[in-house]
């Protein structure tokens, strides 16, 4: 028997080994380590999708907008602009009031119709798009582009 | 002899049975995961306003330089030349090209993340930090990355980067935080084209079910095999 002895010591200090793996391994890995998700792509944290579902949406939507613009989102379900939503154009959702209305965007420059609007080849040829201001009113004189602008004819709520 | 078998059986009609009854303590892990979601974008309806990239940016508050999700412009010449561009990833829209050299075909194709069913991203992460959720969107949990890099080397789109500010990998999330609220996504919901459209794959109500059965469509870089849950409709050869 005493000529096992070393044998006993290694599978002694073998098992130590083990459970001193098992007991750092216990606080280095998060509890909720593997609980959901298949073992070959989704063997994850658990409290992550959690975590990341609690992330607050910003973008509100139309009907958050029309609960106080009323008229502005009647407006726009009535022409041409009916599938542009407030937050494309006007920004992400931002909470204001009377005073603090400058917090959301408004632009009325020209540049803010041609984001959409500019002629480009790589646009589909049924979407309404113009060369210039010149051009589409008929080749005025360079005066007449300073003068006008998209807003003197169209209305951005309702284009048409 | 006749005892042992007796045994022996018994002990696998138990175990069988423990498995049944408690298979999260057995198995550690409860459910698969299933593709339930599907991206559709539609390249023949971009006008690449890239509405879509800004919404992105500020939903997800993406830093300079990021994309999460961004449009490509191609033009293809004459004698087949390919021009690629897309300037601030097309948030603030494009420049007409001018000049004597007209394309001869041209068109936008938006890109994002296209949460693969076989990802390989996902596949190189060695701390288990991105994965697959339970209903098919490529997640990265911020606290476990250690921002080694392969899952952006690993992603054949470029989907992937190095978040500057949180200093771990980042992607598209197909705005997991509000589709699981019962929103769409803010790229969807500012399209004034409707050439985005996401959705469950099962759902005969919703946007993508009757496109996923009915339409002809692509995906990118098939050759891959990372089975990506995004297509497209009208997809030239020349995208890559």
């Amino acid at each position: 028997m005493k000529h096992y002895n070393h044998i006993i010591r290694f599978v002694t200090i073998l098992i130590l080994v083990g459970i001193g793996f098992l007991l750092v391994r216990s606080f280095i890995v998060p509890d909720s380590f593997g609980v959901y998700g298949s073992y070959t792509y989704g063997y994850h944290r658990g409290d992550s999708d959690r975590e990341q579902e609690a992330w607050p949406p910003l973008y509100k939507g139309e009907k958050r907008c029309g609960i106080c613009h009323e008229a502005q989102a009647s407006d726009i379900m009535s022409g041409a602009h009916k599938s542009v939503t407030c937050e494309a154009c006007h920004g992400v959702f931002k909470a204001h009031n009377a005073e603090t209305a400058s917090l959301v965007k408004k632009d009325l420059s020209n540049a803010a119709c041609l984001i959409c609007h500019q002629q480009m080849a790589a646009r589909p040829e049924t979407f309404p798009q113009i060369v210039s201001l010149r051009v589409h009113m008929g080749e005025q004189d360079e005066a007449f582009e300073e003068q006008m602008t998209c807003g003197s004819c169209h209305i951005a709520h309702i284009p048409l | 002899m006749n005892q042992d078998r007796r045994k022996f059986i018994k002990t696998v009609f138990h175990s069988g049975l423990a498995i049944t009854l408690f298979p999260s303590g057995v198995l550690a892990s409860e459910g698969g995961t299933a593709n339930l979601y599907a991206f559709i974008v539609d390249t023949e309806k971009c006008i690449g306003c890239g509405k879509c990239v800004d919404a992105c940016k500020q939903e997800n508050n993406v830093p300079d330089n990021c994309y999460r999700t961004w449009v490509e412009r191609y033009r293809i010449m004459a004698d087949g030349r390919v021009a690629v561009d897309s300037p601030y990833g097309g948030a603030k829209g494009f420049d007409p090209v001018s000049g004597d050299e007209k394309p001869v075909k041209a068109f936008f194709v938006p890109k994002l993340c296209n949460h693969c069913k076989d990802p390989n991203c996902v596949q190189v992460c060695p701390v288990g930090a991105t994965y697959v959720s339970k209903d098919g969107f490529v997640l990265v949990d911020e606290k476990q990355c250690v921002a080694c890099g392969y899952c952006i080397q690993a992603c054949p789109y470029g989907a992937r980067y190095l978040n500057p500010v949180t200093r771990v990998a980042d992607k598209c999330t197909w705005c997991f935080h509000r589709v699981q609220k019962g929103l769409e996504t803010a790229c969807v919901s500012v399209c004034p084209m409707k050439a985005r459209m996401f959705g469950k794959v099962d759902d005969p109500a919703g946007p993508v079910y009757k496109i996923l059965k009915e339409k002809r469509l692509q995906i990118l870089k098939p050759e891959t095999g990372n089975n990506p849950m995004a297509f497209y409709i009208g997809l030239d050869k020349e995208v890559r």
